[in-house]
């Protein structure tokens, strides 16, 4: 049985499943009268369960001190009456205020406990949200503006849009978009705090100061739903573990009539001339890599399946090639040894590989580099660049 | 804190934003200290580091003080919010009008957000109360928000909290 109760603008909700309570949205009741169908949501919910109940308000957005003593109450009491039951609280880093107000029921009660469910939320995550990732970001947008920035308008983009740029990483794309296109607003997120105080930085020096720069779980947003006329989140759905629900996120936030734009890769793509045999040893390697930590950077060529099955309609689908003729050689170069760095390094050392394959690994990258600087060579990175629109 | 060292820190706090309001009309409707905290958090918030969280952050501080105006403010006079800045620091002084004799009350309830055993009076009412009253409230405020909660007292049948709130530093 799941018991959902809708008393807009919140939701609590009770999962016997998951034996999760969650509590979403603004809860700001004036007595605890108006919350009376929520509580019994909760009193149920604790009669329901053996073991631990956890207490789900990742997406609690607001509550006043009426609510929060009403559900601490519940919480508390059930303590005291059942000493089978514990309980979980789980909050994000987010929403901090969560996180200081239910710790303290903590010392009142050892049996609830406090969990902050995003300071490890995704098997990927340790390696972007690393300093050691931010030159991969720099050296790849360098690359990716020269194609995207004539792309871009076909998919929605346009002088004054309001937009949001959804796991932003170095916000080198948002200052981009704000020189070129003039948006009127824009959001950008990102869950790396490395990577966000980079990009504050980089705007502070070239005294850009209305990029709205936050930090966020773009699976969990605090935006509110309907606002903005173009999301774009380039290269992560295939960073994160589960990109429906990432996808979800954008249509939510995007205006009925906009749309949501993504960028994607196959890595197993990327090709060079010569030593193409190495270098494609190297990127189907790369492929299986990221695979082992549940990304998907094949995901390029499934952008289309994914924004239908989200909802989307009107979908644009094209694909580019950044290629070392884009500009100077060495550039692209630099995008190739970024990628070894990190992928022929940390990534490969947590999986455990051995030397022998650490060798032949990072021989394609070398390769890769080779052709990309050889007078007669020719290197490739192919993207898909997707769009849909959300339903009017 | 004697006024000769209040004025000139006092100078420093540039204003950002004011409403005011007949409290006739602010009673009329529950919803105003939702929407109006909503607004001003938005409004002050957008050239902070982080615009998004710290208008969250904010939003929650006014909202109670708000609603502490809403459940101990008298329908006569006029509500006035003001919210400063200075540095990392935002300042609301917020006034409203209320029944005569109040102001003893608030006053005991701000000292004792000073005192050293406010935290465990916090923890105590979190874990007997049904609901908050005023005084858990602004113990809220100053152990969770890192708030500054003084009074200043202006006329007889009103009340002026003036609330120091570190958000920029602790969100960042
Ligand atoms: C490969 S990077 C791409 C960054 C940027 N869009 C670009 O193209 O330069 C992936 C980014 O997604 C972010 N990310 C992944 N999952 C996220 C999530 N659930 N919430 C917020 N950010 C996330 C990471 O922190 C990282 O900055």
């Amino acid at each position: 049985m799941n018991t959902t109760v809708f008393s807009s603008p919140f939701n609590a909700e009770f999962d016997v499943n998951s034996q999760e309570f969650s509590l979403a949205g603004v809860i700001r009741p004036r007595s605890v009268d108006e919350i009376a169908a929520s509580i019994s949501v909760l009193k149920e919910a604790i009669d329901d369960v053996r073991g631990v109940l956890y207490i789900n308000v990742k997406r609690l957005v607001q509550m006043n001190n009426t609510a929060f003593q009403a559900f601490a109450r519940v919480v508390l009491d059930a303590c005291r009456s059942r000493s089978d039951l514990s309980f979980v609280v789980v909050t994000s880093s987010v929403v901090g205020w969560t996180e200081r107000m239910f710790r303290h029921l903590n010392r009142i009660e050892p049996r609830v406990t406090v969990e902050v469910y995003d300071s490890k939320f995704y098997p990927g995550q340790a390696f972007v949200e690393d300093t050691s990732f931010i030159p991969i970001l720099r050296t790849q947008t360098k690359m990716t503006w020269r194609h995207e920035r004539t792309i871009l308008p076909r998919h929605g983009m346009r002088p004054g849009v309001v937009m949001a740029d959804i796991c932003c990483g170095i916000g080198d794309f948002a200052m981009l978009v704000k020189k070129e296109f003039q948006p009127t607003r824009i959001v950008a997120l990102d869950h790396s705090k490395a990577s966000l105080a980079y990009a504050r930085d980089m705007a502070a020096s070239f005294g850009i100061a209305d990029i709205e720069y936050t930090y966020g779980d773009a699976s969990e947003m605090l935006l509110e739903d309907n606002q903005f006329d173009l999301v774009t989140c380039r290269h992560s759905l295939q960073i994160f573990n589960r990109p429906t629900v990432l996808l979800k996120e954008l249509y939510r936030i995007c205006k009925p009539g906009g749309r949501v734009y993504i960028t994607n890769e196959k890595n197993s793509h990327c090709l060079g001339e010569p030593r193409s045999k190495s270098i494609q040893w190297t990127y189907n390697e790369v492929a299986k890599l990221f695979s082992h930590f549940d990304m998907d950077v094949e995901l390029g060529p499934k952008s289309r399946r994914y924004l239908v099955d989200a909802g989307f309609d009107d979908i644009l689908m094209e694909s580019f090639m950044v290629t070392n003729l884009d500009g100077d050689p060495q550039d692209f170069a630099d995008v190739i040894a970024a990628w070894e760095n990190v992928y022929a390094g940390e990534m490969a050392m947590k999986r455990g590989d051995p030397p022998e394959f650490m060798e032949r690994f990072r021989q394609g990258f070398s390769d890769h580099i080779f052709a990309a600087l050889h007078p007669k060579g020719y290197a490739g990175w192919p993207i898909w660049a997707a769009s849909g629109r959300k339903p009017p | 804190m004697c006024a000769a060292s209040k004025k000139p820190a006092e100078a420093a706090f540039a204003p950002l934003l004011q409403f005011e309001m007949d409290m006739g009309t602010f009673l009329s409707d529950w919803q105003h200290c939702d929407q109006l905290s909503t607004f001003m958090a938005r409004m002050i918030s957008h050239n902070r580091t982080d615009p998004i969280r710290h208008s969250n952050f904010f939003s929650f501080a006014l909202n109670e003080l708000l609603e502490i105006s809403f459940r101990g403010g008298s329908p006569e006079g006029r509500i006035d919010c003001i919210v400063y800045r200075r540095d990392l620091m935002e300042r609301v002084k917020l006034s409203f009008t209320c029944p005569s004799g109040q102001q003893e009350f608030y006053r005991e309830a701000v000292s004792r957000t000073h005192q050293e055993d406010a935290f465990s009076r916090y923890l105590g009412a979190i874990s007997t109360d049904q609901t908050p009253n005023r005084e858990v409230i602004l113990l809220d405020l100053a152990i969770n928000f890192d708030a500054d909660v003084r009074l200043e007292e202006r006329a007889p049948a009103s009340i002026t909290f003036v609330v120091d709130l570190p958000l920029e530093r602790a969100i960042n």
